[in-house]
Formats: structure tokens, C-alpha cells, sequence
């Protein structure tokens, strides 16, 4: 029951961001250029086109109608054409979104994967070589660009040992269409096409790699310190004296409570992971939404661009709020307290 | 790393380039440096859109490397005497994509669409063709009916792209196919699209039925990938998917890719030019001296042989036009004692000297020569601003003399071959306030030479006016003439057949190209 | 939360000179700033910073005379690296200039006052934290012209967030403390309880958070500057020169590879006195 009513408010948060989100955006589209109409046509349209698109977005209406018709058209999916690709922006999105999605997820797997893991060494041999070693690899991870570890990356991997493909997301000559969830590691497995399956994983690490490091470093970090801070408990004292064995003293009394702080800073940690998207996959070629927002930035094409930020917007509050019920269900304290 | 798996990994790339060395079909994997804007014959415009269109296409005829009109769906062509009237007869054997063949009403239709929609080639026969003009004498013979006389009018025959009409109709709905055709093809020509992502990339396929039928060793599927990233076009090379770059790769990647042992450079001469456009009717470029020191403070030795490969260019109009060119101008020459003197005679002398230069951003080259400019320009006392902007932004500055930079790197390629589709569109006051006009000459005596050329017959008469127009041009300076490019690409070793052509992107017309290797 | 009183600066110096890492770090910003400032005298070819070009001198590997080699139109990069560190500075103080004033002084409002102005507040920051920095910097790039001010007010509108939040929850426990009572009681001026009992402890939280940022700052402006977004040529700009160098690689790596290392440096020295900071005031809260 508490749970239910952690969730609602947890949700109401999220819409609530979810608006806010809407009104920043609505000023950078709408208000800030001088001529809204104009910019999101493009250079090459009439005079009676933009006209046209001026009576549509109402910008002779009072601000916060034109709010209003913004909003009708968000909820209708409507977030205008691309000037890039003549598309509606929402097609290109759904189409590149796969890419970027499959690309963060496997990122945040690795980041916890071996973070956490990382973390636990270093606490369990605290003030040793292990812990000095994890904290020289965190504070590297966190103060190399990503673009530069990318390109690193690339250079050693695809230049000089050949070892894996650098750009994209299946080699060119593979005919493979996802077209059930877009994500390849899945698609190529409801399909039974194991070729693929290798190769997009082939194609999917290095720029998981290079996405991956600055969180993995901060995971190992939290998951450390949240772990000291754990075993001077009384009930891990309490267990030690009862003569509870290590391993079983570990792994499920101080790693469960260990891992709230972690994942709650995965939760923020995730908007500087999409804003690092926007360079590994440029870097990468690929194929995703970031690469798509940045090709319409160079271009001045403003439905994109705010397309492509609304969605970035609109991801982060999601996984927030799945990381925050996951994090219910870790710690049932957190249902009460709440967490900021 | 072990052994075991550098093998395989080897392995594995081997297995790949058998793949594309055409056990079952041969496949040319090329980069493209912008998008393909549209694939509507009536909207067609710039160098990318016809790389797609005259393979997706077939026009009545066609130009061969040397500037020549060749057949394509016409077999032959007659013009009356005065040069008004234009007769083609149809291919026998012409038939469209879906087998049916190709008629004097679909070339009446098609162009008829053209001057409708007016836009893309349309501009080329403004006042030119009416509705009406073009009639059919039978089934297979079109006859053109001229308002003026146009001199270079078979020359923009070629750009005229002929739709199947009785495809098109159905689906003309309220805009005269233009939803359709913006996705969809009607046409004869030797390939069909199969895929188009107009952000990244667009595939065609062979159409084994092709009325022409096709060279031994055919290109069967063309994919083009729009990337102007010299890493990820590296790095497709080195993973054998690349057949073969764009034209507009930096040197140092094209020496990587023959590193590769796979490819080789194929090179050669153009009538494509690249200028340093001057704005005429803003400081300091107003200013002829100013102009002229420019020209002379240009270092084309470096960027013809370092920077971007090029012949040299002397007048505006490229030496491929031999028969018009005005051999009696001398080649500009890097002089930067010359350029003082030009300077001291100057209304700016005396003070610094604020100046513009503009070029297009992430193009790796015209930053480069950006900045040569930029380190003589300072040592003469200009204060030197430079302004990248993306292609879409230039053409949109380019409409207004008081947002064209002073300075702009531009290239202009023949749009048809004649020396007309230099002059008119780049000198032309009619042709004001466009990317390839951003000198803003709008001078009533070069509109009047061009005109009376257009209106000529007679080829030596051309000649001369075209001269003397040389002549007068560079008297006015509005160029920095830079070079005339040579083109060049990285290529398979197994692919032959690319020639430059005179008109905008026919030379990637996919027919004329063979897979040498078994 | 056990504060230390700036007064003591010389028990404070001694403290933080024991921490190697934080003198590390301390070391890597001194000489980092100083060759900023200094760039015009000790770079060995000042005047590459502008459009000097020698094209004969082109993709030089690194030697005695050019450390870190040449680049594309022969310029030395170790002098436009020295050079390049001005814009990442630049950018660090401009953007924390902002955001450091503006986030403390509605941390202290939201945590202080509550109520209806801690709401808006904190909701407000809510949505910020929603948007990445970098994404805004484009957003904003998009519809204004991509240029290097621009940039650092994108990312300075959303940076003040992280500050207000963390100067919020040190004012929240500081308002319940017996010295801001006594204070209250004392009839003393909002100002006053504001700015001279609440900010004064929050001097080394923020000192420890602006180190960390820095690094941050930085590396946000050499992502967009990568990415095209930067300052205009010839200016020397550490993310530009990267993205340069990138179409050169592998064979001439140390166009992009060295430049980029200069960005890690200066984002490691930050990183590291924040960290040293941190061990030294005991902050264990800031991230």
C-alpha cells in the first residue's frame, strides 16, 4: 500500500518535470528566435509558406495560447518536419532512437556491471593496492573526455590492432532489417540470425566502452564509500560477532543497502551519459539520435533539434523514475522517507 | 590478444572482400559528402540531387566526357536553321522501368510538369518553353518549338529527365505528383531505388531490362553513404565495404586508402572552377584595387599542389572550353609587392582594413586556404575575420548583398555544356542574389554581352563575344581565380569507367562504369 | 557537517599539504593557469596562435623544436595547446561565475525561507537536472549562432541547479541549529541570517564544488567545441584541435592525441584538488 502510494507520487514528480521540461523548450523554440515560422522552414521558404505556418503555430495569439497549441501538439506526437530529411521529426526520432537506446543501455550494464564489482574490491581491501588502484582508474574515468577515450579507442582497436569495426552499427553489407523492438541484440535473436547478433556486438563495444567509462568510475566510487559506510553498522558488527561467514556477510547483508546510493546517482548521472551520446556516436557514426540531433544543429533545424532535446528530456525523467521504484524495492526504507 | 582470434578476424575480413568482389553480385560502395535534396526531375538542382537522378533516369539525350551530346531515349535529333525548332526522334526499342515503352506524350507531359512546378531545371528555359511549345508530330517524334532563339538549348536537353506518364497520373493528386515523386520513381532509367534514408544514405539496383542494356561487368547494386568524416571513410576502406570516396576526401586520406593496397587515385582534368568570389558591392571589396591586391596576395602554387589539386584557371571560364577560352590573359601570379602597390591606390590606404572571409564549415581544405589567405592578408594590414557557415546558410547570406561575406570560396561546374551555364549563372543580373552570384557584378554591359551570345548562332560569332566578355570580366576582377579542379577519387582497383563530364554529375552516371575483376 | 575555520590558514595549509593527491592536483592547476597567462613568453612561436601558415612544415611528428609536432597547415601545437588552455579557462570562470552566486543564493532562499519559495525553487531545478548541459549548449546553438558565448550561457543556465541543491540541503540542517535561533531571536535582518551565519558555512562546500566543476566545465566546452560548436579559427581551442587532428588519424595521432591529453591534464589537476579539498574540509556530500 505504501509502495503504491511512493509510486503515484514518485509518477506525479515525473509529470511534473515532464511540464517543465515542455515550457523550457517551448522558450528556446517559440520566444527566443525572432521568427520561429521562418527558422523551422528553412531559408528556401516563401513568403506565403511561412505565413502559412505562422497562422498554424498561432504566434499571432497571446503567449500563453501559443503554449497551449504547442502542448496539443506534443500530446499528438506533432513535433513538426525536419528540415534535414522532410520527415515528420517523430518518424526520425522512433527510427534513430532504437540505436541510441541500445547503445546507453548496454552502456549503463557495463557501468554497473563492472563498477559495482570494482567498488566492492576496493572497500573489501580498503587503504590496500586494490583500493588505490580503483580510485586512480575512477578519477581517469571521470576527467577523460569522451571523445578523446573514443578516439583512443579507435585508434587502438581499429587502426592498429584490427581488432573490431569503429563506425556503426552492422557492417554495410549486411542485409538486416530490426524490425520488431529496432534493437538489433534482440531483432537478430527472435530471427535466429546469429551472424547479426555477433557482429552488432562486435560494433556495439567500443562506443559502450567510451560511453561507459566516467559512469563506471563514479559507480565504483559510491558503491566503495557506500559500502564502508555499511559495514561500521551495528547489524554487520552484530553479524561479524555471531560468527556469520564473510562471503555470506557480504553479498547479503551489505551489498543489498549498498547499492541504493549507487543507483540513485545512476538516476542523475544519466543526463551526463545522453549529453556524452551526442559525441561517442558522432565519433562512432552512430546511427542514433544523438548523431541525428547533431547533424540538425549544423543545419539550423530547429524542429529536429527541439525534437531531439524534448526526447533526451523525456528519457532521463523515465529512467529516473524506474531507477527510483527499483531502488524502492532494494530498500524498503526509501518507500517511506522518500528520497530527496 | 591470442592468435587464434586475429586469425579468425582475418579471416573474416577475407570473407568479406570476396563478398563484394561479385561471387553473386557486384556492389560500388561510395561516400557522398551532402544529402541527396530531392529525386522530383522537377526540382532537381544541385551536383547530388542528379548523382541520383541520371541513374534513376533517362533524359531524350545525354554528354558524353568531351562536352558531347550523346543519344539516350532519342535516337537522333534534328534543328531547323533559324534554331528555333528542335525535332527528336524516339528510340524504337525506349521503354520505361515497367515495360512500357516511351512516347512523345510522356516527353510532352513530362516537360509540361516541368514548367508548372517551376522550379529545378525550369529556370534553364524561362521564356524559353511555354506550355505548348513542345508537340508530338507521332508517337515517337517530339517537336520543340522555341520562343527565342536560345543558342545553348540542346546543351540543357540533357537535364531534362522524362517521366512515364501513365504511372504518373494516377497519383498526380492536388500537386501534381510532387508528394509521389518525392518518394517514388517513374522513369527508363538503368537503376531503381531500393532504399533512401535522406539523412545517411540512399541504394539503387540494376534493372537487368534496360532498353540500352549494359557494358560487360555491370554495376549491379550503387550504395551511397553521406559521410564526410575522413575517419569513418577510412575506416569503411579498411574494412573492405568502400568501392570507392567522394570527390572531396583530404589528401592525406586518399594516401591512406593506396597504403590499403586495394586502391588506386583515379584523377583528371575538369571544367569545374573554384574561385574566391568578391562581393562588389561591399567594403573593402567595392574597391577594384582592393579586388586586384587580392588576387595578387593569393598563393595558388600551395593550394593548387598542396592543398586542393587543381590546373590553373586564368579567366572565369575554365580552359576545358577551349574553344572559347581567351588564351591573351595572362595566369594570376602570387605577388605580394604587386598587391602593396594595388593597396597605396586604394580608398582604404593608409588604415586597417576589415575584411571577410567566408567558406564552408568542416570542408578540411577551404579552411586551410582560409587561413593562407588570412596570414598574407595581415601581412598587407587587413584585420581578418572569418566566417564558416554551413552550406544551407550560405545559400540563405547569399540572397542579400549585405550579408554576402566580402570574400567567399566557391566552386562552379557547367551546369550543361556550354559556356553560357558559366556566365549566365554566376554574371548574369538575373541570376542575382544565388550562392554561384555572389560577386553581385549587375553589370548592365556583361547582361548585354551574355544575352547577345544566348541569341547567336553561330559559333565563332560566340567565341568572340565570349572573349571579349573574358576580357571585360577580369578588367572588373570579381574572381579570385584559384584553380580549375582536378577531380579525384579513391577507387577500387577493380572498378573502371569513370570520365569527367561537363555537366553537373553525369560523370556518376553508374552505365558507364565496369568490375574488371572475376 | 564539521567545519573548519578559514581564519586557521596555516593549520589549513599544513593539513593539505600532507594529502599528496590534492597538492598533485594543486600543482597541476598552478602551472596550468600560470602557462595561460603567460602563453605569449613562454610558447616558442607566439604568433602561430593566429593565421600563420607554412605549408611546407605540415604534419612535422613531435620533435625538440615543435614538442608536440605540427599540424595541418604547419603551426606548432605545443604553442596553441598553451594557448588553447585560455578558452578552457575562460569558459571554467565564466560559466561558474554565473552559476556559483546565482545557485548559492536560491539554495540559501529555498532552504532558508521554504514555503512556496523552496517549492518553486526546487522544482525548477528539477526540471533543469532533466536536461543535459551539453544538449541545451546545442539546443540553444540551434537557434541562436554556435558560438563560444552563447555556449557558456547555455551551460551556466543549467549549472546553477547543482549548486542550489547542494547549498539547499546545508542551509535545511543549518535552519534548525540553536546559532541561526539565537540569531532570529536576536531580532538580526534576513540578510544578515543569510548572508553572514548560513553562506560563511557553506564556504567550503562550495570551495570543494567549484575545484570539482572546473574540471567539468571544462570538459562540457571541449565537448562542444569537438563537436563544431566552438570558437571561431584561428583561435587555438583544445576541443576544436581535436576534431581537427581526428581526420588525420592514425598516421599523424599527435594532432588530436596530444591536445586532447592537455584536456585531461587540466580536467585531472581541478579533479584532484577538489578531491584533496574535500578529504581537508570533510565534506563527505559533494559530488
Amino acid at each position: 500500500m505504501e509502495f503504491l502510494s511512493f509510486l503515484i507520487k514518485r509518477a506525479l514528480w515525473s509529470v511534473l518535470v515532464l511540464v517543465g521540461l515542455s515550457m523550457v523548450i517551448f522558450v528556446i523554440a517559440r520566444v527566443v528566435p525572432g521568427d520561429p515560422a521562418r527558422m523551422a522552414l528553412g531559408p528556401r521558404a516563401t513568403p506565403e509558406q511561412v505565413a502559412m505556418m505562422q497562422s498554424e503555430l498561432g504566434l499571432d495569439r497571446p503567449i500563453v495560447e501559443q503554449y497551449g497549441l504547442f502542448i496539443q501538439g506534443l500530446t499528438r506526437g506533432d513535433l513538426g518536419k525536419s528540415l534535414l530529411t522532410e520527415r515528420p521529426v517523430t518518424d526520425d526520432i522512433r527510427e534513430t532512437f532504437a540505436a541510441t537506446f541500445e547503445l546507453v543501455l548496454c552502456t549503463m550494464l557495463l557501468a554497473m556491471g563492472f563498477g559495482v564489482p570494482l567498488g566492492m574490491i576496493a572497500a573489501y581491501w580498503k587503504d590496500q593496492w586494490p583500493d588505490t588502484a580503483v580510485r586512480f582508474f575512477a578519477i581517469f574515468a571521470a576527467v577523460t573526455p569522451s571523445f578523446f577515450l573514443a578516439l583512443l579507442l579507435q585508434i587502438l582497436a581499429g587502426y592498429v590492432l584490427h581488432l573490431l569495426p569503429t563506425t556503426g552499427r552492422l557492417p554495410n553489407s549486411m542485409e538486416f532489417e530490426a524490425s520488431w523492438t529496432g534493437l538489433l541484440l534482440i531483432d537478430s535473436v527472435i530471427a535466429g540470425r546469429l551472424d547479426v547478433l555477433g557482429e552488432a556486438l562486435r560494433h556495439l563495444l567500443l562506443p559502450s566502452i567510451a560511453l561507459a567509462a566516467a559512469t563506471m568510475g563514479q559507480m565504483a566510487r559510491l558503491t566503495r564509500a557506500s559500502m564502508i559506510d555499511v559495514s561500521r553498522q551495528d547489524y554487520i558488527e552484530a553479524a561479524r560477532a555471531f560468527g556469520i561467514p564473510e562471503w555470506l556477510r557480504v553479498t547479503k547483508y551489505m551489498l543489498r543497502p549498498s547499492f541504493v546510493p549507487p543507483l540513485t546517482i545512476m538516476g542523475l548521472e544519466f543526463a551526463s551519459l545522453i549529453g556524452g551520446a551526442f559525441v561517442v556516436e558522432m565519433v562512432f557514426a552512430w546511427p542514433g539520435m544523438a548523431a541525428y540531433g547533431i547533424r540538425t544543429i549544423l543545419q539550423k533545424d530547429l524542429n529536429a533539434v527541439m525534437g531531439v532535446v524534448m526526447v533526451s528530456g523525456v528519457f532521463f525523467v523515465l529512467v529516473n523514475l524506474a531507477i527510483d521504484v527499483l531502488v524502492g524495492f532494494v530498500d524498503p526504507r526509501v518507500r517511506i522517507r522518500g528520497r530527496r | 590478444m591470442t592468435h587464434q582470434k586475429l586469425l579468425a578476424s582475418t579471416a573474416a575480413v577475407a570473407f568479406l572482400a570476396l563478398g563484394s568482389a561479385g561471387f553473386a553480385e557486384t556492389v560500388v560502395t561510395m561516400n557522398t559528402v551532402q544529402i541527396f535534396g530531392t529525386i522530383d526531375p522537377a526540382k532537381i538542382s544541385d551536383y547530388t540531387d542528379y548523382m541520383a537522378a541520371v541513374n534513376l533516369y533517362d533524359g531524350l539525350i545525354s554528354v558524353d566526357s568531351s562536352g558531347n551530346l550523346i543519344p539516350e531515349l532519342a535516337e537522333s535529333w534534328t534543328v531547323s536553321a533559324d534554331a528555333k525548332e528542335v525535332t527528336f526522334k524516339i528510340r524504337e526499342d525506349a521503354k520505361f522501368t515497367d515495360g512500357s515503352p516511351v512516347e512523345a506524350t510522356d516527353v510532352i507531359y513530362s516537360i509540361e510538369r516541368l514548367l508548372r512546378i517551376n522550379q529545378g531545371p525550369a529556370t534553364l528555359f524561362a521564356e524559353v518553353l511555354t506550355p505548348g511549345s513542345v508537340v508530338a508530330v507521332d508517337a515517337k517524334t517530339v517537336k520543340f518549338t522555341l520562343a527565342k532563339t536560345f543558342a545553348p538549348f540542346l546543351a540543357t536537353v540533357p537535364a531534362i529527365m522524362i517521366l512515364n506518364a501513365d504511372v504518373v497520373k494516377p497519383n498526380e493528386g492536388t500537386d501534381d505528383a510532387q508528394e509521389w515523386l518525392a518518394t517514388n520513381v517513374a522513369g527508363a532509367g538503368a537503376y531503381s531505388l531500393k532504399s533512401w534514408d535522406r539523412g545517411s544514405e540512399m541504394t539503387i539496383t540494376r534493372n537487368p531490362e534496360y532498353y540500352k542494356g549494359f557494358l560487360e561487368g555491370p554495376i549491379d547494386t550503387v550504395h551511397w553513404i553521406i559521410t564526410s568524416d575522413e575517419a569513418t571513410v577510412k575506416s569503411l576502406a579498411a574494412s573492405g565495404e568502400l568501392t570507392m570516396t567522394s570527390q572531396f576526401q583530404s589528401p592525406e586520406t586518399y594516401k591512406a586508402l593506396v597504403d590499403m593496397g586495394r586502391f588506386q587515385m583515379v584523377s583528371q582534368d575538369t571544367g569545374t572552377a573554384f574561385y574566391l568570389k568578391l562581393n562588389t558591392k561591399v567594403a573593402p571589396t567595392d574597391d577594384i584595387h582592393i579586388r586586384r591586391a587580392l588576387a595578387h596576395a593569393t598563393d595558388y602554387a600551395t593550394i593548387r599542389e598542396v592543398i586542393f589539386p587543381g590546373g590553373v584557371l586564368s579567366t572565369p571560364l575554365p580552359k576545358a572550353f577551349a574553344a572559347y577560352h581567351n588564351d591573351d590573359i595572362p595566369e594570376p601570379k602570387f605577388d605580394m609587392e604587386a598587391a602593396k602597390a594595388e593597396i597605396s591606390q586604394s580608398k582604404y590606404a593608409g588604415a586597417p582594413i576589415p575584411i571577410t572571409l567566408g567558406y564552408v564549415a568542416g570542408t578540411g581544405f577551404e579552411e586551410e586556404i582560409s587561413l593562407l589567405m588570412q596570414s598574407n592578408l595581415e601581412q598587407l594590414g587587413f584585420v581578418v575575420t572569418q566566417a564558416a557557415d554551413p552550406w544551407n546558410r550560405i545559400t540563405e547570406i547569399a540572397g542579400k548583398v549585405e550579408t554576402t561575406p566580402a570574400v567567399n570560396q566557391i566552386f562552379f561546374g557547367p551546369t550543361y555544356p556550354s559556356p553560357d551555364s558559366m556566365f549566365f549563372t554566376q554574371y548574369h543580373s538575373k541570376s542575382a542574389g544565388t550562392w554561384a552570384s555572389m560577386e553581385w557584378v549587375n553589370d548592365p554591359e556583361v547582361d548585354a554581352m551574355i544575352d547577345e551570345a544566348r541569341a547567336t548562332g553561330d559559333v565563332a560569332e560566340q567565341a568572340k563575344i565570349y572573349k571579349a566578355l573574358q576580357a571585360k570580366l577580369h578588367e572588373m576582377q570579381p574572381d579570385v581565380y584559384l584553380l580549375t579542379q582536378t577531380v579525384q577519387h579513391a577507387m577500387d582497383k577493380c572498378l573502371t569507367g569513370f570520365k569527367a563530364v561537363p555537366m553537373q554529375s553525369f560523370d556518376y552516371d553508374f552505365t558507364r562504369y565496369q568490375w574488371t575483376c572475376k | 557537517m564539521t567545519d573548519i575555520p578559514l581564519t586557521n590558514a596555516y593549520q589549513n595549509w599544513y593539513r593539505f599539504s600532507r594529502n599528496p593527491t590534492a597538492m598533485i592536483g594543486l600543482v597541476i592547476v598552478v602551472i596550468c593557469v600560470l602557462a595561460a597567462i603567460l602563453a605569449p613568453y613562454i610558447t616558442p612561436f607566439p604568433d602561430h596562435v593566429g593565421a600563420v601558415t607554412n605549408f611546407r612544415a605540415r604534419h612535422l611528428p613531435p620533435s625538440a623544436v615543435n614538442w608536440f609536432g605540427t599540424d595541418n597547415v604547419g603551426r606548432d601545437i605545443f604553442t596553441r595547446v598553451i594557448f588553447g588552455l585560455r578558452i578552457s579557462l575562460l569558459l571554467a570562470v565564466v560559466v561558474l561565475g554565473i552559476a556559483i552566486p546565482v545557485g548559492t543564493i536560491l539554495g540559501m532562499a529555498a532552504g532558508y525561507f521554504g514555503g512556496w519559495t523552496e517549492i518553486v525553487i526546487m522544482r525548477v531545478t528539477d526540471v533543469a537536472l532533466a536536461i543535459p548541459p551539453l544538449v541545451m549548449a546545442l539546443a540553444v546553438a540551434a537557434v541562436l549562432s554556435p558560438d563560444l558565448l552563447h555556449s557558456m550561457l547555455a551551460i551556466a543556465s543549467l549549472w546553477w541547479t547543482w549548486h542550489t541543491r547542494m547549498i539547499y540541503s546545508i542551509t535545511r540542517q543549518l535552519r534548525t541549529q540553536e546559532f541561526i535561533e539565537a540569531a532570529e531571536t536576536l531580532g538580526a535582518s534576513k540578510f544578515h541570517i543569510l548572508f553572514r551565519e548560513i553562506l560563511p558555512n557553506c564556504v567550503s562546500a562550495i570551495a570543494v564544488k567549484t575545484s570539482l566543476d572546473c574540471g567539468f566545465v571544462i570538459l562540457v566546452g571541449a565537448a562542444l567545441s569537438f563537436l563544431g560548436l566552438g570558437i571561431q579559427p584561428p583561435t587555438p581551442d583544445l576541443g576544436t584541435m581535436v576534431a581537427q587532428g581526428a581526420s588525420f588519424l592514425p598516421d599523424y595521432w599527435w594532432e588530436s592525441v596530444l591536445p586532447g591529453s592537455a584536456i585531461l591534464f587540466l580536467a585531472l589537476g581541478f579533479n584532484l584538488l577538489g578531491d584533496g579539498l574535500r578529504d581537508l574540509f570533510d565534506v563527505e556530500d559533494v559530488r
